[in-house]
C-alpha cells in the first residue's frame, strides 16, 4: 500500500473541466490507441475535447470520425480485436443507432470503453439527461456503471479499463454521466499523474485472440442454436467473475489513490442506523445527500445509497443494506412503459434483488428528471417523506410516484 | 452562503466569452480558498446564431462542493442572481431564449440590492427605459465597451472578459475580489495589461455604479407563458400549428411562426428607405426568417418582432443606403415601418437618417474579428416619376 507521502505524487495538477473534458482527460492517461467519434449532444463535448488534446500534440492517438453511431462503434469493435485500445461514446438515440454493433461487441468479448452522455430518448429533440439509453445495455453482456461526478467519470475511465480489460472479464465497458449535470459542468478536477495511472492500468493485452497478421484468425464466425446458449454461458461467467475482479480493481485504485471508494458498488451515505433510504444513480446524489442531511438535523432516520455499478448487478451487497431498512425510496430517472406497477427500470431490479430476503424493506419508486428536468433538494425531502410513510403503510396503493411532474 | 452570476451571452458570437467569464470565476475564487464550479444553462442553444443564452457561476465560502452543486448544479435556471452579467446591450430590451417559453426581462434573476452589468456605450438612463422596474432597489453598473461578437468557435480578445472580472469584482467583492483578479490573470496570461484592465474596469465600476430605486424602470409587456399539464394537451408529442400557406399583402401579411419570433436575437435592425427602393425583392427572397412582407405598392415591409437581425437583406440590397442595419437599442416600437413612411414619406426619411447617423456597424464574416466602423453617407429623398417608390400620391 502506498503511503500518504506517496500518495501526494500521484496528483500532477488541478485544473477547470467539465465532465466531458474530464473523461477527455481519462482517455488520454489510459493512452488509448483509438477513438472513434461521431458527434451528438450531450457526447459531443467529449470528442471535441479529445480532438483538441491530439491537435495541441498532448496526445497521441488514432483519431477516426465515423459516418455515423453504427460505423463508429464498428470501428471501435473492430480496433480491440487487433488488441488496440479503444474508446467510442454517445449519447440518446445516437446510441440506440449503434446498438447492433454494440450487442456484437460484448458476444465477442471485446473490452473497449464507451462513455454514455445520458439523454433523453428524443420526444423532438429533447437532449436533457435521462437513463433510458445507457439502461438498454442491461442485458447485453456489457459492463455499466455511472459516475456521479467529474472527477468520478475520469478516474472511472481508467477503473473502467482495468476492470474490463482483465484477462478474467473481457467484457466492453460503459461509463454513463448525466447529460448536462455532470457533462457540461465546469470543476475543479484533480488529474492524475501519468506515471500513477500507468501503475495503475497496465497495457491491454488481448492474448491468443488478437487479430493480427502474423496470428491469422477468424473472429466471430456464423454461430446459431449448436453454440449460443454456450456463449452466452460464457457472458455470465465474466460477469460472475467480474464481480470479484471489480473489488480488487477498487483496492487497488484506493491504495495507489487515496481511499476514495469504500464500496466499489455503490455508495452508502448515512445508512448505518437509517431506518429508510433513497437509491439512485448518478448526479442526483448532490441533491439526495444533502436532503438526507438535513433531514438528519431533524432527528430523521435517513440514508442514501448511490448506486455505482448496474451491471454486474451488487445483488449480494444491496440485500445486505438495503435489507436493513424499513423502507427504501427508488429514484428512477427512467420509464420502463408498461413494466410492473408502471414504474422504472431500477427499481425492478432492486425489488427483485430484495425478494428472497424473509424480512424485506417496502419498495417504493420515483419517477422523476425525465429529459432533463430538475430534482432538487427539495423533491428529494419529498421522496424521502413518501418513502417513510411508504414504510409504516401510509402509502395507499400506489407504488410509484411521479415527481416534478406538472398535473 | 452562496453567490450566484449569471452571464446572458448571444449564441455561438459570444458562445465562448460566456463560458469564460464562468470558468475564470471558479478558478478566481478557488485561488482565494472557496468552492466554485460553472456551467451553462443546458437548454439553451448556444450554436445558433444570436440566441440569448447563459452561462452560470456559483461560489460558496463556507459550504462543501457537494451541497453547493445540490442547490445549484441540480437545476436548470437560478431564482436569482448576484450579479447579471449582459454582454450586448440589446438584450436589455429583453430575452427569448431557444429552449425556453416566453421573451424574458433581463433583470428577471437580479435580486434586491443585486447588480446588472452590462457591456455598453449606451447612459444608464438610455438602458432603464428598456430595463423593467422591480419593487426593490438593485444596482446598475455599466462597463464601456461595445458588444464582444466573435464567429463561430472564435473568442474574440479585446479585453471583455478581463473587464467584466473586474467589474464583477467591483459590484460583489463577495464572489470574487479584485486582487485575486489580477493574480490570476498574471499568473495566467504573464500579461500585465490583462491585469490593468481588469483593475480599471474594477475601478471605474466603483465609481459610476448606479442605485435604481423601486418602481425605476420600464414597464413590461411580455408575459411568461404558462405551460399546459398532461392532461392538456393532444397526445402525440407537441404539436404545434405550423405556417400556412400563402400570405396577404401588407404589413404582417406574410404567414409566420408565430410560436416563436426570435426577435429577441438581434443587435441591430434593418432601416430601410423606401423612397430609394427599386423593388428587385432580394430582401424579401433572401431573408430567412420570412420577416418582408410584400406591399400593394411593390415595397417590402418589415417585421421587426420577426427579424434576427442577420444582416442578410443589408447584404443582398443592391441600392446604397437603401437597407442599412442600426443599433437595436435605438429603438422603442416594432411598429410596421412601411406604414409610418406611407403615412408621412418625408418625416419618415427624416426619423431613418437620424436613426442611422453616418457610422455603419460591419460584422465581417468568418474571420472573428468582431466588429468594424465603416462611414456612410447621405442620400438624397429620390424623385421617382412613377412615384411608386416614394412618396404616396395625394
Amino acid at each position: 500500500m502506498a503511503t500518504v507521502a506517496e500518495r501526494t505524487n500521484v496528483w500532477a495538477k488541478e485544473v477547470l473541466l467539465n465532465g466531458c473534458q474530464a473523461v477527455a482527460q481519462g482517455v488520454k492517461l489510459a493512452n488509448v490507441d483509438v477513438i472513434a467519434a461521431y458527434p451528438i449532444r450531450p457526447y459531443t463535448e467529449v470528442m471535441d475535447a479529445l480532438s483538441k488534446l491530439i491537435a495541441d500534440g498532448e496526445f497521441d492517438s488514432e483519431y477516426i470520425v465515423a459516418d455515423s453511431e453504427h460505423s463508429q462503434f464498428e470501428i471501435v469493435k473492430h480496433a480491440s480485436s487487433v488488441g488496440a485500445r479503444a474508446f467510442g461514446g454517445s449519447s440518446g438515440t445516437g446510441w440506440m443507432y449503434g446498438f447492433e454493433a454494440l450487442v456484437v461487441t460484448a458476444t465477442d468479448r471485446l473490452p473497449p470503453l464507451f462513455v454514455v452522455g445520458n439523454r433523453a430518448l428524443d420526444d423532438p429533440g429533447a437532449f436533457g439527461v435521462e437513463h433510458n439509453d445507457a439502461l438498454a445495455l442491461r442485458d447485453m453482456g456489457w459492463l455499466l456503471c455511472w459516475a456521479s461526478t467529474a472527477q468520478e467519470a475520469l478516474e472511472h475511465v481508467l477503473i473502467g479499463y482495468r476492470i474490463a480489460e482483465d484477462s478474467r472479464v473481457l467484457m466492453p465497458m460503459a461509463l454513463a454521466m448525466d447529460g448536462a449535470f455532470l457533462t457540461h459542468s465546469q470543476h475543479m478536477i484533480k488529474v492524475p499523474t501519468q506515471e500513477a495511472v500507468n501503475k495503475f492500468l497496465p497495457p491491454f493485452n488481448l492474448g491468443k485472440r488478437v487479430l493480427h497478421p502474423d496470428n491469422p484468425v477468424s473472429i466471430a464466425p456464423q454461430v446459431n442454436e449448436d453454440w449460443v446458449m454456450e456463449l452466452r454461458r460464457q457472458n455470465w461467467e465474466a460477469a460472475r467473475r467480474a464481480r470479484q475482479v471489480i473489488p480488487e480493481v477498487y483496492k487497488s485504485f484506493n491504495d495507489l489513490f487515496g481511499p476514495r471508494y469504500a464500496n466499489p458498488f455503490f455508495d452508502e451515505f448515512m445508512c448505518e442506523d437509517a431506518e429508510v433510504v433513497l437509491v439512485g444513480l448518478g448526479a442526483v446524489k448532490m441533491p439526495a445527500q444533502t436532503a438526507v442531511r438535513r433531514m438528519r438535523e431533524q432527528g430523521k432516520k435517513v440514508g442514501y445509497v448511490n448506486l455505482r455499478w448496474f451491471r454486474p448487478f451488487p445483488t449480494e451487497q444491496l440485500r445486505e443494506t438495503l435489507g436493513r431498512m424499513k423502507g427504501v425510496g427508488v429514484i428512477d430517472r427512467n420509464f420502463a412503459h408498461g413494466s410492473p406497477d408502471n414504474g422504472g427500470i431500477v427499481v425492478q431490479d432492486i425489488r427483485s434483488a430484495l425478494y428472497p430476503l424473509t424480512k424485506r424493506p417496502v419498495v417504493t419508486d420515483f419517477i422523476g428528471g425525465l429529459g432533463g428536468r430538475d430534482m432538487s433538494i427539495q423533491d428529494c425531502i419529498r421522496m424521502l417523506e413518501i418513502t417513510f410513510d411508504a414504510a409504516s403503510g401510509k402509502q395507499g396503493d400506489e407504488l410509484v410516484t411521479w415527481i416534478g411532474l406538472r398535473e | 452562503m452562496i453567490k450566484r452570476v449569471e452571464v446572458n451571452y448571444r449564441g455561438v458570437f459570444q458562445k465562448n466569452l460566456g463560458k469564460y467569464i464562468g470558468g475564470d470565476i471558479v478558478q478566481i475564487a478557488s485561488r482565494m480558498g472557496k468552492v466554485a464550479f460553472s456551467n451553462g444553462r443546458y437548454s439553451d442553444a448556444p450554436e445558433r446564431n444570436g440566441i440569448p443564452c447563459k452561462y452560470f457561476a456559483f461560489v460558496s465560502p463556507d459550504l462543501s462542493e457537494e451541497e453547493l452543486e445540490a442547490e445549484c448544479g441540480a437545476k436548470l435556471d437560478i431564482d436569482e442572481a448576484d450579479v447579471s452579467v449582459v454582454v450586448d446591450d440589446a438584450m436589455v430590451k429583453g430575452v427569448e431564449p431557444w429552449g425556453w417559453h416566453g421573451v424574458r426581462a433581463i433583470n428577471e434573476k437580479v435580486r434586491e440590492k443585486g447588480c446588472l452589468l452590462v457591456t455598453s456605450q449606451h447612459s444608464h438612463d438610455q438602458l432603464l427605459k428598456f430595463i423593467p422596474k422591480r419593487p426593490f432597489s438593485w444596482r446598475l453598473a455599466t462597463v464601456d465597451s461595445p458588444a464582444s461578437l466573435a464567429g463561430l468557435w472564435v473568442y474574440k480578445d479585446d479585453l471583455t472578459r478581463e473587464h467584466v472580472l473586474g467589474a464583477i469584482a467591483a459590484a460583489d467583492p463577495g464572489i470574487i475580489s479584485i486582487e485575486a483578479v489580477e493574480a490570476y490573470l498574471l499568473e495566467k496570461t504573464k500579461e500585465k495589461h490583462r491585469a490593468e484592465a481588469a483593475r480599471a474596469a474594477y475601478d471605474a465600476t466603483l465609481r459610476t455604479i448606479r442605485v435604481v430605486k423601486p418602481n425605476e424602470g420600464a414597464e413590461w409587456h411580455h408575459e411568461i407563458p404558462r405551460l399546459p399539464t398532461w392532461k392538456e394537451f393532444e397526445s402525440g408529442g407537441v404539436v404545434v400549428p405550423a405556417v400556412p400557406r400563402g400570405f396577404k399583402m401588407g404589413p404582417r401579411g406574410q404567414n409566420r411562426n408565430e410560436q416563436f419570433l426570435r426577435g429577441t436575437t438581434k443587435s441591430q435592425r434593418p432601416v430601410i428607405r423606401f423612397d430609394l427602393c427599386i423593388k428587385c425583392t432580394l430582401c424579401w427572397y433572401d431573408c430567412p426568417d420570412e420577416c418582408f412582407d410584400p406591399t400593394d405598392d411593390g415595397l417590402f415591409d418589415v417585421n421587426y418582432e420577426a427579424c434576427v437581425g442577420c444582416h442578410k437583406c443589408a447584404d443582398v440590397c443592391p441600392v446604397p443606403e437603401c437597407i442599412v442595419m442600426v443599433d437595436e437599442l435605438k429603438f422603442d416600437s416594432d411598429a410596421s415601418p412601411w406604414e409610418h413612411h406611407k403615412k408621412d414619406p418625408e418625416g419618415y426619411i427624416k426619423w431613418a437618417e437620424e436613426k442611422k447617423g453616418l457610422e455603419r456597424l460591419h460584422f465581417p464574416h468568418v474571420t472573428g474579428l468582431g466588429r468594424e466602423i465603416r462611414q456612410g453617407k447621405y442620400v438624397p429623398p429620390k424623385q421617382d416619376k412613377s412615384g411608386a417608390g416614394a412618396a404616396p400620391k395625394a
